[in-house]
């Protein structure tokens, strides 16, 4: 019997986002080859944000709701060695509003999960360092990080 | 359900399933038993552990491995030979305790020790609209709940206390407390060394960030004894990675700052050398344990550094020397003496780096297990307050239901707290509707069908979702992607049972529609024939009474509803609370005497808040919260 409260709740989210969702932005349970979807693993791709040395860059995300959703956050996660100084070795995002004990609320909506990891990328935070070589490069040695940032970005192009 | 006259007549009429036979179920069926209970089934899945005996009296040492549910019965049938218990040695998730074997009951009695199954009876129940007691504790906690379809809120009305996790953060970077460590050393140490290799582990495992020399630290040179890599590993976690940590000043301006601990330090030269020499213990017939190695014997003694030191290099030099066909697959067991430990002893070093006090081998154990010790007279309380609650239920007396809390401080002078249950949760996901009935040939009906027979026309939804359990099977509306609206067209056109999540008989379906506020579930029967004149849909849809209007149903009077299915049973008499789709009573409206109105006023705000210290089970597997400002226990999956 799959989660009722969890289930019921990405239904809503699901239908909120067909009806508006942030430009750029993409959210979508996982398809799978037989053709259904799977409202508890999300792809979504954030947008780097204009302006900054993350634009061009259309970052893949996979959200992975538990049954316990909403009560716990869903854990994200961007490629395995993704650059950048508040993501683990394993792709997982450290945020305030993703962790059960500080910032996260049953009512945070997976848009504002999406915007707050946007916000997240040209705004690391410095006191909670995830991972070695972006947080390093972020301290010591603003030149080559926002040359990896740069070329990271083009990693990540639009897919069209 | 006939109102019984007495309750001896009740309970002698009466067929009750018993879910769990461990702590709550042992003292349970004895009580079930000498209160004249008759016919009585019991599932449990486990076997009988030697750490059970202290409180599961049923069962003697003779029985350990054996079933729970044969062994209490064969019990209970030695004091009361001529009664009937029928046991079962089976999971409660298994397809054969479906719906029609819920039916078969008159209340379900459940003592279970986690929150899958308990979720899973409470569906069945409300399926089968079997009553449900339900309960748990959890050392001198405990609570008996009762929950009855359309009359009180269900098991999952409410949002239950999920087990505590930590920000990996915290686990990585900055514990603050004991059990940050404990965490640490079986998530991520303990699981990085001896667990699968290819999962997720966050652990610093690089040794340096030289680009190119990604070499992982913890495999094992080729040329490297045991001690020597032993050595390397302990210099890695608890000197170099707090170095590499305390190099980011950043997160220290605010907190103390950890020290680094090097075997050199932790351990005298000689020490080391000796550490490596348990071979002449006599070791080799008991299961390996570092702590015979050594000589610590007293699990309450607190460990010293220098100790914690020799059981972290002996724990991990003898999983390699004993149990090397294990490393890879290991997960911390609190039952695994060598892994209790290791943990103990990894937790104890990484503490003391970062100032926090070290615990025994004991404390430890219980931090990394989970451990609320059981108390048998919680469990023999608890379990006389489910029967008390049956007997009410097969007497059909509502109105003296009450969910039962026992405290482990007396409050308002009781240590057993009486409170009226609330009434269903009108938008639990659960309970809230009742599920319709969709008689259909699985084999030839398209997905298409059912949606413009069914769904849009006699549910009138205009934009379906059809989901099976959380898979999508169908969208409708603005919004999709071109490969998403191709699949669900692809889907419009298979036969139910070929759908990527199969509709068979027994499938739940839920719809939603993208636009209304409208959900529904649909139990799906596979019927092999339609008659063509009277069913020309090929399908026939039972339990719905026309579209839910919200007015009529917020204005109390239920059976203005129009009725309009013909499988619409239910007899509405004036004693009988109708339950149809999309109707729910108020409990107010139940309980009609102002005196119970009063009463249930009054205790809104005990129940929220005992609701929260609702937890668990009869075994020791219940997460300690330690969190002091909210002082309650949590629920481990």
């Amino acid at each position: 019997m799959s989660g009722g409260i969890a289930r019921g709740r990405l239904a809503e989210e699901r239908k909120a986002w067909r009806k508006n969702h942030p430009h750029g932005f993409v959210a979508r349970p996982e398809t799978l080859a037989d053709g259904s979807a799977n409202l508890m693993i999300w792809n979504c791709t954030i947008p780097g944000k204009q302006g900054t040395d993350w634009e061009g860059g259309y970052y893949p995300l996979t959200l992975h709701f538990s049954e316990d959703y909403p009560s716990k956050p869903p854990k994200c996660k961007f490629p395995q060695g993704f650059f950048h100084p508040n993501v683990y070795p394993s792709g997982t995002v450290c945020l305030s509003i993703l962790n059960e004990d500080s910032g996260w609320r049953p009512a945070i909506t997976v848009k504002q999960i999406l915007v707050g990891i946007q916000d997240l990328l040209d705004q690391p935070n410095p006191a909670d360092p995830a991972q070695t070589d972006g947080y390093h490069l972020f301290i010591q040695d603003p030149a080559e990080y926002k040359r990896r940032v740069r070329l990271q970005a083009k990693q990540y192009p639009a897919l069209l | 359900m006939a109102a019984a006259a007495s309750s001896e007549e009740a309970v002698k009429a009466a067929k009750v399933l018993m879910v769990g036979a461990g702590g709550i179920g042992c003292e349970l069926l004895k009580t079930l038993a000498l209160s004249g209970f008759s016919d009585i089934h019991i599932i449990d899945l486990d076997t009988i552990e030697v750490s059970n005996l202290n409180r599961q009296f049923l069962f003697r040492q003779s029985h350990v491995g054996q079933s729970k549910a044969k062994v209490a019965r064969d019990a209970v049938l030695k004091f009361r030979p001529n009664i009937n218990i029928t046991p079962y040695h089976a999971n409660v998730k298994d397809s054969k305790f479906n719906v029609e074997f819920f039916k078969q009951f008159n209340v379900v009695l459940n003592g279970l020790d986690n929150l899958d199954a308990r979720r899973h009876v409470n569906r069945l129940c409300l399926a089968a609209e079997v009553p449900l007691v339900e309960s748990g504790t959890t050392g001198f906690l405990g609570q008996v709940t009762v929950h009855v379809k359309g009359k009180t809120e269900c098991y999952e009305c409410q949002p239950k206390p999920v087990p505590k996790s930590y920000p990996v953060c915290t686990i990585t970077s900055t514990p603050s407390k004991f059990v940050h460590c404990i965490v640490w050393a079986k998530d991520l140490l303990f699981a990085k060394l001896f667990g699968d290799r290819n999962q997720d582990n966050d652990l610093n495992v690089r040794s340096n960030d030289d680009s190119g020399s990604k070499t992982d630290v913890f495999e094992r040179n080729v040329d490297e004894d045991l001690p020597q890599y032993a050595q390397r590993i302990y210099d890695h976690v608890f000197g170099y990675n707090i170095e590499t940590a305390l190099a980011n000043e950043e997160t220290w301006k605010n907190r103390k700052k950890p020290y680094p601990i090097y075997i050199r330090d932790a351990l005298p030269e000689d020490a080391v050398q000796r550490n490596g020499s348990s071979r002449d213990h006599k070791n080799e017939e008991h299961e390996p344990s570092a702590t015979v190695s050594l000589g610590l014997r007293n699990p309450q003694e607190i460990w010293s550094l220098a100790d914690n030191s020799r059981v972290f290099l002996e724990a991990l030099k003898l999983f390699f020397e004993k149990r090397e066909k294990e490393i890879g697959n290991l997960i911390f067991d609190k039952d695994d003496q060598l892994a209790v430990e290791f943990v103990t002893a990894a937790a104890n070093i990484r503490a003391s780096s970062f100032g926090i006090p070290p615990h025994s081998l004991f404390e430890a154990k219980g931090v990394a297990g989970n451990i609320v010790h059981a108390v048998a007279t919680t469990n023999a309380i608890i379990a006389g307050l489910i029967v008390i609650e049956a007997i009410k239920v097969l007497k059909g007396d509502y109105q003296n239901y009450r969910m039962t809390y026992c405290l482990e401080h007396p409050s308002r002078k009781m240590l057993l707290m009486p409170v009226e249950p609330f009434e269903p949760n009108k938008s639990c996901y659960v309970c809230s509707e009742t599920p319709l009935v969709l008689e259909v040939n699985t084999k030839t009906t398209k997905l298409r069908e059912v949606i413009d027979k069914v769904i849009k026309s006699k549910l009138g939804m205009n934009l379906p979702l059809v989901m099976v359990g959380a898979t999508l099977v169908f969208e409708d509306g603005e919004g999709l992607e071109p490969d998403e609206a191709a699949n669900y067209a692809l889907n419009l056109e298979k036969v139910l049972a070929e759908l990527p999540a199969p509709v068979v008989n027994d499938t739940k379906i839920t719809v939603e529609d993208f636009q209304q506020e409208l959900k529904c579930s649909i139990n799906i029967k596979h019927r092999d024939e339609f008659d063509e004149e009277k069913e020309p849909d090929g399908m026939v849809l039972a339990g719905w009474s026309g579209p839910v209007d919200k007015q009529v149903n917020s204005n109390g009077d239920k059976r203005s509803v129009p009725s309009s299915s013909s499988a619409d049973d239910i007899d509405s008499t004036a004693e009988d609370i109708p339950v149809k789709p999309g109707m729910k009573r108020k409990l107010n409206e139940i309980l009609e005497s102002q005196e119970n109105f009063d009463a249930l006023q009054n205790q809104s705000d005990v129940g929220s808040s005992s609701a929260q210290v609702v937890e668990d089970d009869d075994d020791d597997i219940v997460m300690l919260d330690e969190d002091p400002k909210q002082g309650k226990k949590k629920r481990l999956q």
